[in-house]
């Protein structure tokens, strides 16, 4: 047990104190210098630059896509192939992997869990540095239980260390995944997106550990989209869009509303190709929808040719009600009516007969066989329409696929190649071509434009407007609320499983949106009977 | 040690560089493998190269060739079948025996015939359904199969029986104008079958994206358990076809006919380059797959390498099939 207390000693005393003196005060602690990164079809940082102070707390922010993650990636050593320098204490590093990140003292909390299931909750956060045992070999649990218990201790929470990982909730899980990057005894800790599934008290927690943190001369680099976090914590704010760095001050020179306008920034109507439309009849109507533990009694409807917009925090469960419709998941309560009649819809076989079509979250899970040519995965949901008894008549396919390319802005040139070598922006836009070879009449759109480029972006916008030209009806799922005001016509707001506010194109704003996103705007439902779903990791 | 360090990077700085032409070492790499066996062979024996013995080799693969065609189609959807060595005991059996009967009607013989297809189909469709079921990996669903239906085979038959009639033995042993054997051409025309259903159906296009990404596939509207319940079925059919020839080779059904198919059939599809992943892979590869191991399995037993060295020397041929495979990034 004694080496156990050394060790929350050295956390307690923090990581560098030490050392601290012994270096040169003046000049920044991390410096990037034009930081580069292209990824196939779509250039995720344009030269950022930023320098950070021992001690300093430095607040991240941006819209999706904007770069703030894959710029932390690099930080960690996980990106290959950036370019522009990292200078640590005025010394080049080369972050080309984890472990020199490691050396270099720069700790990476991830937005998307990297825990083992199965492992218990002591072992994940000692994971890859187990404490050895007497035995060569071996590991020794009382140390690293002792260790682990240690670590909880200085962030002030209690998790049962023996637990497999996978019984936790999510908000367990993520304070799992913060303890991990603390015993690396980082000098630069990053935190991406480290409350979004934390709640009051332990959000606080957090807040108050970073504040430990840079007492004692740790560098933390906070990214997160929760702007009041940020700025409650952050000694100065950079503001990333598109890949470059467009705004940066330190604290006091920021308000959330001077944030949101850095971070948004440009034509919104012309950007969004804002248009009016003529609402029809109802196509679809949801009933009383509801899946035990994820979400209940959802009501709404969609008419033809009006876009309507459903928002909402990761996990409020949008993409579980839109899965449900689709015929991915089985709703256990409530009705799903199409034109007027009720359908019992058991897969996206029987959706998609009934007109109804949804391009997924996920595009590489859900969406495309990357192994197959372009034109085979935009014709493969429609594929019986091109055959003359088991054969696929290649002339007529590869006519239909050239005609709906045309429509979606696809490159022809791109159709004899497969998928997996297009941008990811050419990969949604034949997506969206697939469902629509199969003239569906409601058009769900799962987080459309996320690592899209700006210029796809704008083709998906104009697309799903003319889609509603011709009567379609459109639900947009979206994180990023520019885009729902720009291009909504409706707009329905889920909080914790739970439809709580719905906004016409007139009532919404930002303001209004964040707060209902963020459960305190004039909920609909009573959600005191809502319990949070515990239990599995995703 | 400075010196010789320099003296062999030099070395190597000096020797001529061969570049293969990636595409090309891509998409026809074992096929280059192939002739170069072949080549090999010839030069070493005398016996090799000549008509007769091209002949023979076809007619040596057909049986395992037509299998392999089968498992090709289950492992494009990313399966596996270990049972395709029992259930051939099982269809070697019951059509044995229907065929042993004395004084057989036309509807005797057809059944002869018609058994172990359908037989066959019967048991790749018990595959099918528990593995379209999605609760069981293909891998333990055969592996239990490939129990049972030993276990089947034993139950039913355990002698072997012999002494099959020579009207149901022709299919298996004669050939057309004494020249082509029919076992050859069978092989052919399963071959060009399933190359058409491959490349040219809807349901060969369906196997493809199943095996390529299966939540895709059933987000575009796929009957992802139809699809995978028929790639079972269709490995039955062509154990099924196999024990025709098999049985006429032999002139007799034994309980523990096919033992280890499963593995050779599997090694055939994979030196050929389909993927054990699913979802790439075609007919041609498995045919390639196939000619490599009979070609090398006969030119060793003309060169007198005696049996165990042979299983040795293809062990090492597979790992360096897919080795090679792994450098030229077709599997990557």
């Amino acid at each position: 047990m004694a080496s156990a207390s050394a060790f929350s000693d050295s956390l307690n005393q923090l990581p560098v104190a030490d050392d601290v003196l012994t270096r040169p005060a003046n000049g920044p602690f991390v410096e990037a210098r034009d930081i580069r990164m292209q990824f196939p079809g779509v250039l995720a940082l344009a030269g950022v630059s930023l320098s950070l102070q021992r001690g300093d707390v430095l607040g991240l922010v941006g819209e999706n896509g904007a770069g703030k993650s894959t710029l932390a990636s690099i930080l960690a050593g996980l990106q290959r192939g950036y370019e522009g320098d990292v200078l640590i204490d005025g010394r080049r590093v080369d972050l080309t992997s984890p472990n020199r990140a490691r050396e270099a003292g720069i700790a990476l909390v991830e937005q998307e869990l990297s825990l083992v299931p199965e492992l218990s909750v002591a072992e994940n956060i000692f994971l890859g540095r187990l404490p050895r045992g007497r035995i060569p070999g071996f590991f020794s649990r009382n140390l690293l239980e002792a260790q682990a218990q240690s670590t909880l201790d200085v962030m002030d929470i209690k998790l049962p260390l023996r637990h497999p990982v996978r019984c936790l909730s999510p908000a367990q899980a993520q304070l799992v995944e913060i303890a991990k990057g603390l015993v690396q005894q980082p000098q630069l800790l990053i935190l991406d997106e480290p409350t979004s599934s934390l709640t009051g008290a332990e959000r606080d927690k957090l807040l108050t550990l970073v504040r430990k943190l840079r007492s004692s001369g740790t560098s933390v680099i906070y990214i997160s989209h929760k702007l009041d976090e940020v700025l409650e914590i952050a000694d100065s704010i950079t503001v990333l869009r598109d890949g470059l760095k467009v705004a940066a001050g330190p604290r006091k020179e920021w308000s959330e509303e001077r944030l949101i306008r850095a971070m948004v920034g440009r034509d919104l109507s012309q950007y969004y190709h804002r248009r009016s439309h003529n609402p029809g009849k109802v196509v679809l109507e949801v009933r009383e929808l509801g899946v035990p533990g994820l979400f209940t009694s959802v009501n709404f409807a969609l008419r033809q040719g009006e876009i309507v917009g459903l928002s909402g925090l990761i996990g409020a469960g949008r993409t579980e009600v839109a899965e449900a419709i689709f015929g991915l998941r089985r709703a256990t309560t409530g009705k799903i009516i199409v034109h007027g009649r009720e359908i019992n819809i058991t897969s996206p076989r029987v959706a998609l007969r009934q007109g109804i079509a949804l391009v997924p979250e996920d595009r590489r899970r859900d969406g495309i066989v990357p192994e197959l040519t372009t034109t085979r995965n935009i014709s493969l949901g429609a594929l019986s329409k091109y055959c003359i008894g088991p054969f696929v008549v290649q002339d007529e396919e590869r006519k239909a696929v050239v005609s709906i390319a045309s429509k979606v802005d696809l490159d022809a040139q791109m159709l004899p190649q497969p998928i997996r070598t297009l941008s990811g922006g050419s990969k949604q836009k034949s997506v969206i071509a697939k469902m629509l070879l199969l003239s569906p009449s409601v058009l769900i759109l799962d987080e459309p434009t996320r690592g899209i480029d700006v210029g796809a972006k704008s083709d998906v916008y104009r697309i799903i407007h003319d889609l509603t030209q011709t009567g379609m009806a459109c639900l947009l799922i979206s994180s990023e609320m520019p885009e729902l005001l720009g291009v909504c016509d409706r707009i329905l707001v889920m909080h914790l499983g739970r439809l709580v506010a719905e906004f016409d194109r007139e009532t919404a704003s930002e303001e209004s949106l964040m707060a209902a996103v963020a459960g305190s705007g004039n909920v609909l439902n009573n959600e005191a009977d809502w319990q949070r779903p515990g239990g599995t990791l995703r | 040690m400075k010196d010789v360090t320099a003296t062999s990077s030099a070395l190597f700085k000096s020797l001529p560089v061969f570049k293969a032409p990636t595409s090309l070492v891509r998409n026809y790499g074992m096929v280059i493998v192939l002739l170069g066996v072949i080549i090999t062979f010839s030069l070493a024996s005398p016996f090799f190269a000549t008509f007769q013995n091209a002949v023979n080799i076809l007619n040596q693969v057909a049986v395992i060739g037509i299998v392999a065609v089968g498992m090709t189609f289950v492992i494009l959807t990313s399966g596996i079948d270990l049972s395709v060595g029992s259930m051939l005991a099982v269809c070697s059996l019951v059509s044995a025996e229907f065929s042993v009967q004395t004084d057989p009607s036309l509807f005797i013989k057809i059944l002869a015939f018609a058994a172990p297809v359908v037989l066959g189909a019967i048991m790749g469709g018990v595959n099918g359904t528990l593995v379209a079921t999605g609760y069981i990996a293909p891998f333990v669903v055969t592996l239990a199969t490939l129990g049972a239906f030993r276990g089947f085979a034993v139950w039913y038959h355990a002698n072997p029986i012999y002494g099959l009639p020579s009207w149901y033995r022709a299919l298996g042993v004669e050939s057309v104008f004494g020249t082509i054997p029919y076992s050859v051409l069978m092989y052919l025309t399963v071959v060009v079958l399933a190359s058409l259903t491959l490349n040219r159906t809807k349901f060969g296009r369906r196997v493809y994206a199943v095996g390529g990404n299966e939540h895709a596939s059933r987000a575009s509207g796929i009957n992802v358990a139809r699809v995978k319940f028929a790639v079972y079925v269709i490995s039955g059919v062509c154990v099924g076809l196999a024990v025709i020839l098999q049985n006429g080779r032999v002139g007799g059904g034994q309980s523990y006919a096919g033992d280890g198919m499963e593995l050779r059939a599997i090694a055939a599809v994979i030196i050929g380059g389909v993927s054990l992943f699913g979802g790439r892979g075609s007919i041609s590869n498995a045919v390639t797959g196939t000619l490599v191991l009979g070609v090398l399995f006969n030119g060793l037993v003309l060169l007198n390498v005696p049996s165990p060295i042979q299983v040795i020397i293809i062990g090492a041929i597979l790992v360096a099939a897919v080795m090679f495979d792994g450098i030229f990034g077709r599997r990557g």
